[in-house]
């Protein structure tokens, strides 16, 4: 069975724990003492990946680090459909990479506003952090904008969404513990409840659930 | 007139918890902030934590002189200390030093609310179905049933007892789910602590208390400690989940506007779940505390 | 910050922003609202704080039909804003004052307005009858600042701009399309560009002219926020919170409003639903209808002065209107003839607030409804909120035959939840009702209403089945106890220091209200429990059939309408 090395509280760690209850995948948590125990950084886990950082996974002796790299690879090896990852589609595998590197980007501003404020990485500028998620997210909100106005619910074009949108999603929707309001992007909102409503969305603490879709738009309902 | 940036004196004479007893490492200066003010601390050669102010945007270094260092105690697992002439000890939580209990120190995380707006929420059980979803409560098993609140006049405390919730995975091996006994005590305005009937003795209780560091008026440090009657769980796992639990609190505390308490009766909705809360709040406005709160107009 | 700022009407959203089961988070001169568009096309624009603890609503959940906070549960009717449930108490209905404030809105030209105090009529829209609605451009900018840099916005050669009485920018192209930029002022250093283009446009021309626009107000932004960022920040905007109402500081206690037929309704429909059963659609004459909770009923003031109560039947979310069933009964005091015979569509009707002795836990993991006749309406409503949330229930509606079957179309939404029972005999309908209770437990319940016979006999059949009294919840629609009102005895009143006398052929109810106390009621026959009253001491000669028997037997409440001392004195909580 896959071995996720795991903190609940890790937007990181959730991409995965998402992609993996989307796809019915099993799994198992190696609960890592993150905070306070910064045992990611300890000599056994640096063993395990020496970048000192989570998720990691071990699938039976393959072991990755890299949230947006495993992604790649648990939908490439487990997803039947290729939707998550179509890899037989290159326009579309150029978009989903070019949106993965914007979630590190998400990764590296939002994702750090919050460690500064909930965690205490007080070394951290998060006046540029924020003002930096705030560039990103006027772009993507601009995006999803136009792909609606194109009747697209997603952020990569088709009918089915793709890891590019389960790399983007955690650090956008935990972004207020981080003091960044969602407010002024209301398309970025409207995707949010969305991708809430995908078969198999799991929550983690900071995310709650969206309600039952409308009949008419609950097109992902089986 | 105070030194300090907060001006009110109940707060200023309290004390408060600012890191973890770990954080205080001969050799090494750390620092907070409390009530607005940089605090450093460290521990000295003799094992003591010693906490002082130093300005805005300096370097911190240890003054020389003791009576530039803050009032200090060390209790359950946190260093504390004052800006005023507090109290010759904190409140007493006895499970603390029971020889078969387990005392952890869950986690400290920064939350961007008052601090009686954490304690408030600490002390309610009608989320626990609609903010610990299946961990602490599950709908449609919403009822908060009576139960009793006093101010011991003796302890100057808020105790509830008899306080009752449907779990539904209350322990691993419960079917069907099961009623969990709470009692809250606030023995602090800033701090709270929750006994919980024990799965492996109904006779005792785990203890979780809270200890509330305002930063500001409207940011906190909230610590988080345990002490636990489970010989099995790894400490991570404990950690782990007690930090699940405060991380689905978080996003509520810091969509609760406004950010301060408001202590006027009519500035919120209370109902008979409420009663601890009430109490709460009464108790804070007859202390007089202003600090993290929107006193009731004259 | 004048008042008569907030006395405009501003855009604050796009149709488009507001999808269904969606809550859209929006600031207005320093206001937060939450946005919501019911399922049937209603948008709600709230005050973005839960009355109980203050937490945005903006983060609760739409369910089409009423909004859901996301701390505790409580849930807020569509329009009105009323709270319907609070789930930490499910026994209870809430205090009808316990209701969000809501703000002026109107959804035209593609736009949703607000205002905090808006009247009177919105901007003069002429030319912008058809419009493509750009997309919406948040700006950290004063007001003042963004609507001054519209006046020089230029789309195409030869822009003219004028600016409008409404602050508005009008920017016309030589010979070409004009567009309407408007400023939302949502704080003192944050503002959102709306703007609107004088023609329709749809398929790829739509999306050139959508990205044009946005292109340039995006670089108009660029400009502006370069400006804002040299001058100094000013402090954000202070909003006062309104208070809650007085009598909800602490516990809500009962409502105090006597029989009174506070509101005006006109009839917009008159269909018979089954056979001998009228169906009456109610609307308010003006503004919108009190909150409503499944199991409520209202008084209604008839023409030839009777007061009947009936039972609300609406759905969660149906905020528009009432709608209640009347069964003609030849044989009754004169109520249902007046209103099969009497009352026709287009009339105008006094009828009281609406009240709710009957509340339905929602805490149920499994509700069992007995329906016989005209006694479906207050279950009928209960099932439909239970159905709309997705719990668990059965309903069995026991009718003569399939012809007296009423609200149809509302049973077709429930599908395999609803038994219908045709043509039983007595027997038959003790048999039935033995297997349908033959599982009490807990978190389990069962609501009766019926005729008073059936009644009786469902409640007993329930009870030998085990079902504890407290998960059997009835009403019935009249008393037909023998009454006797023969004693006189005394009655203190505890918390008005009062000693009044109660004579023989006068009630409890009456000579309190004789003595200047105002108490509510709606029946006065010891059926809808309105005019429940604490008993602090003394013995009760219970003759109402509201109360539960182990209620009756701790002697904690009396029915005032009907009930009496069976002692010299009874000491009241009032």
């Amino acid at each position: 069975m896959i071995r996720l090395y795991d903190y609940e509280l890790s937007g990181n760690c959730y991409k995965l724990r998402l992609l993996m209850s989307f796809l019915g995948v099993e799994y198992e948590s190696e609960l890592v003492d993150f905070y306070p125990g910064n045992r990611h950084k300890s000599e056994a886990f640096r063993k395990i990946n020496p970048l000192g950082q989570l998720p990691v996974i071990d699938d039976d002796g393959l072991v990755l680090r890299d949230a947006q790299a495993i992604l790649v690879y648990l939908a490439s090896k487990y997803d039947g459909s290729g939707k998550w990852y179509p890899r037989d589609n290159p326009d579309l595998l150029g978009q989903v990479s070019q949106w993965l590197a914007f979630a590190d980007a998400i990764t590296a501003t939002a994702s750090a506003a919050r460690l500064h404020d909930a965690l205490f990485y007080t070394h951290i500028d998060v006046g540029a952090c924020r003002a930096g998620a705030h560039r990103l997210f006027r772009i993507l909100d601009e995006h999803l904008f136009f792909a609606e106005e194109a009747g697209q619910d997603w952020i990569c074009p088709g009918d089915h969404p793709t890891i590019a949108d389960i790399a983007c999603f955690p650090y956008i929707i935990l972004s207020e513990e981080g003091g960044i309001s969602r407010m002024d992007y209301p398309a970025i909102r409207r995707w949010c409840d969305r991708f809430k409503r995908i078969p198999g969305f799991t929550v983690m603490s900071g995310v709650f659930p969206a309600g039952p879709a409308a009949d008419e738009d609950s097109k992902l309902a089986s | 007139m105070s030194r300090f940036t907060c001006k009110d004196p109940v707060v200023l004479d309290l004390w408060h918890a600012i890191a973890s007893a770990d954080e205080a490492v001969d050799g090494a200066i750390s620092t907070t902030v409390l009530l607005e003010d940089p605090v450093a601390f460290t521990r000295s050669e003799t094992g003591d934590p010693v906490v002082w102010t130093y300005p805005a945007r300096t370097e911190p270094e240890l003054p020389a002189d003791p009576a530039d260092h803050l009032p200090v105690l060390e209790r359950y697992g946190y260093v504390w200390t004052s800006f005023g002439t507090p109290p010759p000890d904190l409140f007493p939580i006895p499970e603390y030093g029971e020889k078969d209990r387990r005392n952890i120190h869950a986690a400290t995380f920064g939350v961007n609310v008052s601090a009686p707006r954490a304690i408030e929420n600490f002390l309610d059980m009608g989320h626990f179905p609609y903010v610990h979803t299946d961990i602490l409560g599950a709908e449609p098993h919403t009822e908060v049933r009576e139960y009793e609140v006093e101010i011991s006049e003796e302890r100057d405390e808020i105790v509830a007892t008899n306080c009752k919730f449907f779990q539904p995975m209350a322990a691993a091996a419960s079917s069907g789910g099961t009623d969990v006994d709470y009692i809250y005590r606030v023995p602090h305005p800033y701090c709270s602590v929750l006994y919980k009937s024990s799965p492996l003795d109904e006779s005792r209780f785990d203890v979780i208390a809270v200890f509330v560091q305002p930063v500001d008026q409207e940011h906190v440090r909230a610590h988080m400690m345990l002490t636990l009657l489970d010989e099995t769980s790894e400490d991570t796992a404990i950690r782990l989940f007690q930090q699940t639990i405060f991380g689905q609190d978080k996003p509520i505390l810091e969509n609760q506007y406004p950010k301060r308490l408001p202590l006027d009766p009519r500035a919120e909705t209370p109902i008979r779940a409420d009663k601890s809360a009430i109490a709460y709040r009464r108790w804070l406005t007859k202390k007089g505390i202003t600090y993290g709160v929107i006193p009731a107009a004259a | 910050m004048t008042t008569d700022m907030h006395s405009h009407w501003y855009p604050i959203a796009s149709s488009s922003d507001l999808p269904k089961r969606h809550v859209y988070q929006a600031k207005l001169l320093g206001r937060e609202f939450a946005v919501w568009r019911a399922d049937d096309g209603y948008v709600n624009v709230w005050e973005n704080r839960c009355l109980h603890r203050g937490v945005r609503l903006s983060i609760g959940i739409n369910d089409g039909k009423e909004l859901k906070c996301q701390y505790h549960g409580w849930r807020y009717a569509n329009r009105t804003a009323g709270c319907t449930y609070i789930p930490a108490h499910p026994a209870d209905a809430p205090a009808r004052t316990i209701c969000n404030h809501r703000y002026p809105t109107q959804e035209v030209h593609g736009l949703v307005w607000a205002g905090e105090t808006a009247s009177g009529e919105l901007p003069d829209m002429e030319g912008f009858d058809e419009v493509t609605v750009l997309r919406p451009v948040p700006v950290n900018a004063p007001r003042e600042l963004v609507a001054q840099e519209l006046r020089h916005y230029v789309f195409a050669e030869g822009c003219t701009s004028r600016e409008e009485a409404d602050g508005s920018v009008i920017v016309t192209a030589a010979g070409g399309p004009s567009v309407r930029l408007f400023v939302q002022p949502c704080d003192s250093n944050h503002s959102v560009i709306r703007g609107l283009l004088d023609q329709a446009s749809e398929g790829a021309e739509r999306v050139a002219i959508l990205k044009h626009h946005n292109w340039l107000l995006e670089e108009l932004r660029s400009r502006i926020e370069a400006a804002a960022a040299s001058m100094e920040t000013p402090e954000p905007m202070v909003v006062t919170i309104a208070k809650v109402s007085e009598d909800l500081v602490d516990i809500p206690p009962a409502s105090e409003d006597g029989r009174q037929a506070e509101l005006r309704v006109q009839v917009t429909e008159k269909a018979m639903t089954a056979e001998g059963i009228v169906s009456l659609r109610l609307e308010a004459l003006k503004g919108p209808l009190p909150t409503f909770q499944p199991g409520a009923h209202i008084d209604v003031h008839l023409q030839n002065g009777l007061v009947r109560q009936y039972s609300l039947t609406n759905g969660p979310g149906e905020t528009d209107h009432y709608t209640i069933g009347v069964k003609r009964e030849p044989d009754s005091r004169g109520g249902s003839v007046a209103i099969h015979d009497g009352v026709a569509k287009g009339d105008v009707l006094a009828i009281s607030a609406p009240r709710n002795n009957f509340p339905l836990r929602r805490d149920a993991t499994h509700t069992v409804f007995v329906a016989g006749g005209i006694g479906v309406t207050p279950l009928l409503s209960m099932a439909r909120t239970l159905n709309s949330q997705g719990l668990g229930f059965e309903f069995h509606y026991f009718v003569q035959s399939g012809a007296h079957v009423a609200f149809n179309q509302a049973f077709g939404e429930m599908g395999d939840a609803v038994t219908i029972h045709e043509g039983l005999s007595p027997g038959e309908t003790g048999d039935t009702l033995r297997d349908v209770l033959k599982s009490p437990g807990r978190a389990r319940h069962v609501y009766i209403c019926g005729p008073g016979p059936m009644l009786e006999a469902t409640r007993q059949i329930a009870a030998d089945a085990g079902w504890a009294d407290e998960a059997i919840h009835f009403e019935y629609f009249k008393n037909t106890t023998e009454r006797d009102d023969s004693s006189s005895f005394e009655i203190d009143l505890a918390r008005s220091a009062m000693t009044l006398t109660v004579p023989s052929g006068k009630t409890i109810l009456d000579v309190l209200r004789e003595a200047g106390i105002n108490m509510s009621s709606s029946c006065e026959q010891g059926a809808c429990g309105t005019c429940r009253c604490g008993v602090i001491e003394g013995e009760i000669l219970h003759q109402d059939v509201y109360l539960s028997p182990k209620e009756k037997a701790e002697g904690k409440s009396i029915m005032t309408c009907v009930s009496r001392a069976a002692s010299d004195r009874l000491i009241l909580d009032i």
